[in-house]
């Protein structure tokens, strides 16, 4: 049985491990194993990164910052070849895990993962099940002066269904956790935008999802209620690098 | 490994807001887009914002939230729409041809309870919403295939026009009107709002005389299509639904045209524009370059849409919600020199 190994990416100052957010990134959303190229998740990376620059910019000592571990479950991909691109591209990678596709789950909660990002919607979905976190990157080519994090209104208003999504709870914990994130910046001009977006009920659930993710101390930059309008069209124009909600969402609707 | 799919969109069919009502799909409603400052008096924070910035405009909002707004010039407009969705419902209780109000404003999310109190408050069926942050609301606009845009800012207005979408400045008279309750009724200037600004490029050049004698000269010859002609179109459409169940004496929606042509001489050729296109409208006002205050004080729309700020400074002084259109020669400005300008960025 394959063991998982740990490495500490020693190029970067490491977190506090109690405040700090832990996302954790496949390789394969970062690189492109034929090239080692950095592609897709490249676009998010800096701006993840631009995030951590300007908390520290308004307070050094601040211990909330994105912690981000590199996971790698693709055998194929060198070990060495993928520290060494992190390194190349000056990636603020915290650690790296080296597991197999089985492991995967244990390795996130092991390493106490709260968002667990991906290109694979089959792999996001298992960690998903298993109640950790999880979304898909969008496709993203235009540059974006922020993270621009989505969060499905849906799955806020949405009383207690059965049985309830595995990361229901991680979900919770997460937005309160980037919502104090978010707080540190003024209205505008951050580095860290939220979108809500409700997709189903009308203006009175999605001023119930602003009002419950307000308690969370999580307060929304942007908000669309669709009310039962095709949501593709409005996804498109609103590029989020990724979406929260039940489950795992395709930013392709 | 199970095969746990995230929960299916639900069908546009079942989808009800909260008052058991289904939404009609964007492309067979016809889509109306309000901004906040035009559908309430947000005046008192409008002056904050100019004068003390974003962050105390939008504290000062909070602390407000569960204050409702009071309304603002689109308020009893939008009203109206719904007394006639409300009739087209009872006739055609399928049919997702209706109006649909949706709130386009670029207001941040902080904003966004006091805006979702105060449509609850006044009891408006609003359940499709933009509030995008600072962004420009134009690409939503076009998302929602939206028919018509109203909003405070000129320069949004602008922006819309210049996507092909139908869309006026709103203005707020200094008292405003009683108007129906049951009864829509929507006045259309002809020249560079229904029509093309052709024959009002002659009026500029040489006068309102020439202008005549030019129009009677070529009553014949169509005149091209303006920017608001697709909304009379679509209004045309709902009116023909009543029509259809024996209702064209008391249609709920009534159109009107008040032009500065004349009936003598160059009202013909606006006529036989509109029926050209299949367009009906309910009353023709040839004003023959008479001031239009007066008539439209009397016809009581609930809204006016005019190409020229004389026009509709002159309604908005007699109690009718007007609205510019800033298309075509009338405009003083030119789109370099518009582009060439600080752009509003107030939320609206």
């Amino acid at each position: 049985m394959e063991m998982v190994s740990t490495v500490q990416n020693t190029d970067v100052k490491q977190k506090d491990a109690d405040r700090a957010l832990v996302v954790a990134v496949t390789t394969r959303a970062v690189f492109d194993a034929a090239a080692g190229d950095v592609y897709g998740m490249g676009v998010a990376f800096p701006l993840l990164q631009k995030v951590n620059e300007r908390l520290l910019e308004k307070n050094p000592a601040e211990s909330l910052l994105f912690d981000v571990v590199l996971i790698a479950t693709d055998s194929q991909q060198q070990s060495s070849r993928i520290i060494s691109s992190t390194s190349h591209y000056g990636l603020e990678v915290g650690r790296f895990c080296f597991s197999s596709r089985e492991d995967l789950v244990e390795t996130l909660v092991v390493n106490n993962v709260q968002l667990f990002l991906s290109t694979d919607r089959d792999e996001a979905l298992q960690v998903s099940q298993k109640g950790v976190l999880s979304a898909l990157l969008g496709r993203q080519e235009a540059p974006s002066e922020s993270l621009r994090v989505m969060l499905c209104g849906d799955a806020i208003v949405r009383p207690d269904c059965d049985p309830v999504p595995a990361s229901r709870g991680a979900a919770q914990s997460f937005s309160a956790r980037l919502g104090e994130m978010r707080g540190r910046f003024g209205v505008s001009g951050s580095p860290l935008s939220i979108v809500l977006v409700t997709s189903s009920g009308g203006s009175k659930s999605c001023g119930v999802a602003l009002q419950t993710l307000r308690s969370r101390g999580l307060s929304v930059d942007e908000a669309y209620c669709l009310a039962g309008a095709p949501r593709g069209p409005i996804l498109s124009l609103l590029r989020p690098h990724f979406l929260l909600g039940d489950g795992v969402i395709d930013l392709e609707d | 490994m199970g095969r746990w799919r995230s929960p299916p969109t639900p069908t546009q069919k079942t989808q009800t807001s909260e008052y058991g009502r289904p939404n009609p799909k964007p492309e067979n409603a016809v889509t109306i887009g309000v901004s906040a400052r035009v559908l309430f008096n947000m005046e008192t924070e409008q002056q904050i914002y100019e004068r003390q910035g974003l962050e105390e405009y939008i504290k000062y909002q909070v602390e407000h939230e569960t204050q409702p707004f009071t309304p603002g010039p689109a308020f009893s407009f939008v009203k109206a729409l719904e007394a006639v969705n409300a009739q087209l419902r009872e006739l055609y209780p399928e049919s997702e041809e209706l109006f649909d109000v949706v709130l386009m404003t670029n207001n941040h999310a902080y904003v966004g309870l006091r805006l979702i109190n105060t449509i609850n408050h006044h009891q408006l069926f609003i359940e499709r919403f933009c509030m995008t942050g600072g962004n420009s609301p134009i690409g939503y606009l076009k998302a929602y295939h939206t028919n018509l845009y109203l909003s405070a800012d000129p320069v949004k207005v602008r922006e819309a026009l210049e996507e092909g979408i139908a869309a006026a400045t709103m203005f707020t008279p200094e008292k405003m009107a009683e108007v129906s309750e049951s009864q829509l009724r929507v006045a259309f200037d002809g020249d560079a709002v229904l029509f093309s600004d052709e024959s009002e490029r002659i009026y500029k050049a040489h006068g309102l005389d020439k202008f005549f004698e030019h129009e009677k000269a070529h009553e014949n010859k169509l005149l091209d299509h303006g920017p608001l002609k697709g909304f009379l179109e679509a209004l045309g459409k709902l009116q023909k639904k009543f029509y259809g169940k024996g209702q064209r004496m008391e249609c709920p929606i009534r159109t009107y045209l008040v032009t500065a042509r004349s009936a003598a001489s160059s009202g013909t050729r606006a006529l036989k524009t509109l029926r050209s296109w299949g367009l009906e409208i309910d009353e023709a006002l040839f004003m023959a370059g008479a001031p239009k205050g007066p008539m439209l004080e009397k016809i009581r729309p609930h809204i006016f849409f005019d190409d020229q700020m004389f026009h509709v400074e002159g309604a908005a002084e007699m109690g009718t919600v007007a609205c510019h259109v800033p298309y075509g020669v009338a405009q003083g400005v030119t789109k370099r020199e518009m582009n060439g300008r600080e752009t509003s960025s107030a939320p609206k």
